[in-house]
């Protein structure tokens, strides 16, 4: 036997794992693939373009970074991770400048700046994207539409909103041949809307990670966990089952949870602190969102939990094997039992819950300018809640307070039924039965609105029938899906067109000479080509002093009508001042239906 | 109840020598004994250069005190008390004697059917110390004066290429049932658990055909650090042994299934601890087996035998999550050597520590609920009041966070400096 002579001492232990850093970041660079290519199928070479761009940026940024301070050339990806999670962040069509910018705040600021890898506080590629969603916030919003109809490579730009943004207008009406709301889910899923480059393809998330998951490279409880609490803070926030599961495949939740909340260095260690920390998120994420003026609220929701990491690890610490109190009694698991004990809530409430609001309402975002209608719900048995209040004057200075939920159904756009929450006294009640079951252009054409009872009921009929035709003006601006045309002119800055109906928004000036002062005036007016007459007003901007268009001068009245209004007719009842209003609207609505028969003569010829 | 949730699993690479009956190693030439091969005071010498000794012939008396007696595992001269090194490298006092193969043995008397205080008698003037790596005087171990209820085996075997215990249980069951009743009257306990790991399936089916109705066969999950003695006990009997006490505190005694061997044949057949079964492995072997080798034979000698390659990266005596790494083959076997590991660069990459990615994953493998990655980083704060509090004091070192770490940091080896440092300071 030759001498042994070649052999080394070590401290034990002198067998290890044969996972490295480099292995960990490759993994995780192979769990994003699939996000990677759906991005690329989706959106276009232009977004691999800028992925490319992004991870370039970042990998430079550390090794100038590592250059100029004198430390080692670093190999271990980790950059690579940031730039890629980073550039499936960005919108589709961001400027190339975008992911360089990124790229260098995620890597320099966020990563080098606080000692490199393992070190940072923060989640580079999530504080990268809240600093450009601040810094370029009309660029990080700009998100393309999804078309599936072969043309996914076109170069055109169209901007498209979210569902987090835009509600419904994100989805196009059938995907796969499945309309609906099981169409829209599909839509979701597969990734086929607007939204950042990676994110959009909830399949391809999924599909990383559970390879992630199965590599044990990330923590499922992270993901698992977020997602538990985002579905019930989502059905307590919106009380819709239904909603819930279009929000939890909306936006950067599911990207977030999987590739961002995980991150390491910004992760707790411990695993039921890992459990608190996803809840957090979950319950952040859900109150940005719904509560909050940013659309989408996962980024941030990460940035803030990653701030309490440093905290939770340090005084939530794991119990010991035989860890005792200085009474001798074996240490209480708190930790373990209050986290598990969490996730069985959560589930349960899941479980009890989903079914119970499988059909409740599904809060609308309110745009425009509105007397009456407070709070707009849709329920997705198609039929819609408005939430109107307002009140009716009596005489002599006696303003009854009304309040009353109307439901609309959407399809043939009759008033379904009308619950009053709040009469206030007296028992001038409203005559319900004069609305329900009317379709809205009945109640258009309606001008009898007596009542039986009392002519101060009368009133009140009056003043519901005016809270109604807002409620289907709200419906018309809210929820209505129109195209854009291409028509401008001075007074009109947006003409849309949906079936028959065109909607036109013009801005014009009451002049108060009386009062030495000018009203800007903004409204959206849709009119009906087919019958010629008012459908809808919305009213976008009316500057101070409250001298508010009487909108039921108009509504519904043809334009022969209302040329030949007289300033009598149009008077408010209000004031003065509302009437001056009322006669210049008046102008702005014959200006509109000018511009509709031109737009109307144009699609014909 | 009978697993824990921790820990991490290497590959146990046991197949290597776990086929390999076990042989005898023939008696070497010279021997070194070392006069400390057990936890406490070194053995007083009681023979002088020159003398003739026996195989089984007592050569260095125990001291006052925690210490256990020695014996000659040959027959053949003393020549000398010498200075050797040992395997943590100081120099300590050795026996040399020489061999003159005449094989000739003095025994002790044998004992029949003997009682609790004759067992613990000879447990202790046999020199019986704990064989699986401790090296804790048995004797002093077992007298428990009534404190313990269950007697538990360790069987686990959890360190990865070491099969002795194995191979202990397939070749000498009926033996070991045996010195498990001595042992467990000899603790005045009622019952016994054989704690085994699953992977050791035929040693489980054997000893449960032949266990009697007061000892019971444990099958545990296979799961490093499974054989640590707190991770042991949890598993066999759901007993947690509170921070900073003893097993005996929970009502048990561990007794190493070797060690229960040694009580067996030092009660049936009077011999005194003088050899044990040794695993040798790894792939710089080209014959990996389980030898009976005597205490005090070199390392060389062993090497020798069972023809280790010169391409040997690293020589580990004891597992390779806890053992030593050899730094000599002077060096001698001693009571508590269980394994001599050859293993080449595959095996035991030497790596580069690269900055703490903060995965985590030493915290969720320590077995014992410890933070690492955080004691690390006060260690090099010099903050030992934190290291402490993120449980410093009750690493049991078994490697577990160094295993995992993707970063490849010393985390072990920091968390058991911190650990020295807090007990030195006494912080």
């Amino acid at each position: 036997m030759a001498e042994i002579s070649n052999y080394k001492v070590a401290a034990s232990p002198h067998k290890l794992d044969s996972s490295t850093t480099r292995k960990v970041m490759l993994d995780v660079l192979i769990a994003l693939v699939p996000c990677l290519v759906c991005g690329v199928v989706y959106f276009g070479l232009y977004s691999l373009a800028l992925v490319v761009i992004c991870m370039a940026t970042c990998f430079l940024s550390e090794q100038i970074y590592n250059l100029i301070r004198k430390k080692p050339f670093t190999f271990d990806l980790s950059a690579l991770v940031t730039g890629l999670i980073l550039g499936l962040n960005l919108p589709p069509r961001a400027p190339w400048y975008i992911p360089i910018v990124g790229g260098v705040f995620a890597i320099i600021i966020v990563k080098m700046l606080f000692g490199g890898l393992g070190k940072n506080f923060a989640n580079p590629a999530a504080t990268a994207r809240v600093f450009l969603l601040l810094a370029y916030s009309s660029v990080m919003t700009k998100y393309i539409g999804f078309d599936i109809a072969g043309n996914m490579l076109s170069t055109d730009i169209v901007t498209a909103p979210t569902y987090l943004s835009g509600g419904a207008a994100a989805f196009t009406g059938t995907f796969m041949g499945t309309g609906g709301y099981w169409g829209r889910v599909l839509q979701l899923l597969f990734g086929a809307v607007g939204g950042s480059i990676g994110e959009t393809c909830k399949i391809a998330i999924l599909v990383g990670g559970v390879y992630l998951a199965v590599r044990r490279v990330l923590d499922w409880r992270i993901p698992v966990v977020y997602l538990l609490t985002a579905a019930a803070m989502l059905l307590l926030c919106y009380g819709s089952a239904k909603e819930m599961l279009l929000q939890l495949l909306s936006g950067g939740l599911l990207f977030g949870a999987v590739f961002m909340a995980t991150d390491y260095a910004t992760s707790p260690k411990w695993k039921y602190n890992r459990v608190l920390y996803a809840f957090g998120l979950g319950v952040i994420t859900v109150l940005i969102r719904r509560f909050g003026s940013y659309p989408e609220g996962t980024s941030l929701a990460i940035l803030i939990m990653n701030l309490l990491v440093p905290l939770m690890d340090k005084f939530i610490l794991p119990v010991r094997f035989g860890q005792m109190t200085k009474a001798g009694r074996p240490v209480p698991h708190v930790m373990a039992w209050t986290m598990r004990s969490l996730c069985i809530v959560l589930a349960a409430a899941l479980v009890v819950f989903i079914p119970i609001t499988n059909y409740t309402n599904v809060y609308i975002t309110k745009n425009g300018v509105y007397s009456y209608v407070q709070d707009a719900d849709r329920k997705l048995n198609g039929q819609y809640e408005f939430t109107v209040q307002g009140g009716a004057p009596i005489m002599g200075g006696y303003v009854q307070n009304l309040e009353y939920k109307v439901y609309v159904d959407a399809g043939t756009k009759t008033v379904t039924d009308i619950v009053p929450i709040a009469q206030s006294t007296m028992g001038y009640t409203a005559e319900l039965s004069l609305f329900e079951g009317k379709t809205y252009a009945e109640i258009l054409a309606q001008t009898d609105l007596s009542s039986d009872s009392d002519f101060s009921a009368t009133k009140t009929n009056t003043k519901l029938r005016e809270m109604i035709l807002e409620c289907f003006s709200f419906y018309d601006y809210n929820i209505g899906r129109y195209e854009r045309l291409s028509y401008t002119d001075e007074s009109v800055s947006l003409a849309e067109r949906s079936g028959s109906l065109y909607r036109i928004t013009v801005s014009g000036i009451a002049d108060l000479t009386e009062y030495n002062y000018k009203q800007a005036l903004k409204y959206a007016v849709t009119i009906d080509s087919e019958t010629g007459r008012v459908y809808a007003i919305t009213t976008l901007a009316e500057s101070t002093f409250g001298y508010t268009l009487d909108k039921p001068v108009f509504l519904g009245k043809t334009k022969q009508e209302i040329a030949e209004m007289t300033r009598d007719e149009i008077a408010s009842d209000i004031s003065t001042g509302a009437t001056v209003t009322n006669v210049s609207v008046q102008g702005l609505i014959l200006r509109c239906f000018e511009v509709m028969e031109t737009l109307r003569e144009g699609a014909n010829g | 109840m009978t697993l824990f949730d921790k820990g991490v699993h290497p590959r146990d690479c046991k197949s290597l020598s776990a086929g390999a009956q076990i042989a005898r190693m023939p008696d070497p030439e010279k021997v070194w004994l070392p006069l400390s091969q057990h936890l406490g005071k070194p053995a007083e010498p009681i023979v002088a250069e020159g003398d003739r000794v026996l195989r089984g012939q007592l050569v260095a008396k125990k001291a006052e005190g925690l210490s256990a007696n020695v014996y000659s595992p040959i027959a053949g001269t003393v020549k000398g008390i010498v200075g050797h090194i040992t395997a943590s490298g100081k120099k300590q006092d050795h026996i040399l004697i020489e061999n003159d193969f005449s094989d000739e043995s003095v025994l002790l008397p044998v004992l029949k059917d003997p009682t609790a205080e004759e067992i613990l008698a000879r447990i202790e003037e046999a020199g019986i110390v704990g064989m699986g790596g401790a090296g804790f005087p048995a004797a002093v171990k077992y007298d428990v004066k009534g404190r313990a209820d269950v007697v538990v085996i360790n069987g686990a075997e959890c360190e990865p290429y070491i099969t002795c215990d194995y191979r202990i249980m397939l070749e000498y069951a009926e033996e070991l049932l045996r010195g498990i009743g001595y042992v467990r009257k000899a603790c005045g306990a009622k019952r016994a658990v054989i704690g085994i790991e699953k992977n050791k399936l035929d040693a489980i089916a054997k000893l449960k055909a032949l266990c009697p109705e007061d000892i019971t066969v444990c099958a545990l999950r296979t799961r490093y650090p499974q054989g640590a003695e707190k991770q042991l006990i949890y598993g066999c009997t759901g007993r947690v042994v509170p921070e900073g006490k003893l097993p005996v505190d929970a009502g048990v005694v561990v007794a190493n299934v070797h060690t229960v061997l040694s009580v067996c044949r030092a009660v049936e057949q009077g011999q005194p601890c003088y050899e044990r079964v040794m695993t040798v492995s790894g792939k710089c072997v080209e014959k990996p087996s389980n030898l009976w080798v005597k205490n005090g034979t070199p390392l060389r000698d062993v090497a020798k035998y069972c023809g280790a390659k010169e391409d040997c990266a690293r020589i580990v005596s004891g597992g390779p999550m806890m053992g030593e790494a050899v730094f000599s083959l002077k060096v001698c076997t001693s009571k508590t050597t269980s394994s001599l590991l050859f293993l080449d660069e595959t095996e035991c990459e030497t790596k580069v520590a690269s900055a703490c990615i903060g995965c985590g994953r030493c915290v969720q493998a320590c077995p014992m609920g410890l933070s690492p990655t955080f004691i690390e980083e006060a260690l090099f704060r010099k903050d030992y009041a934190e290291a402490k509090r993120y449980g410093a004091s009750s690493c049991i070192s078994c490697g577990c966070c160094s295993y995992v770490c993707p970063a490849k940091r010393f985390l072990a080896q920091s968390v058991r400096l911190a650990k020295k440092i807090i007990a030195e300071r006494k912080i």
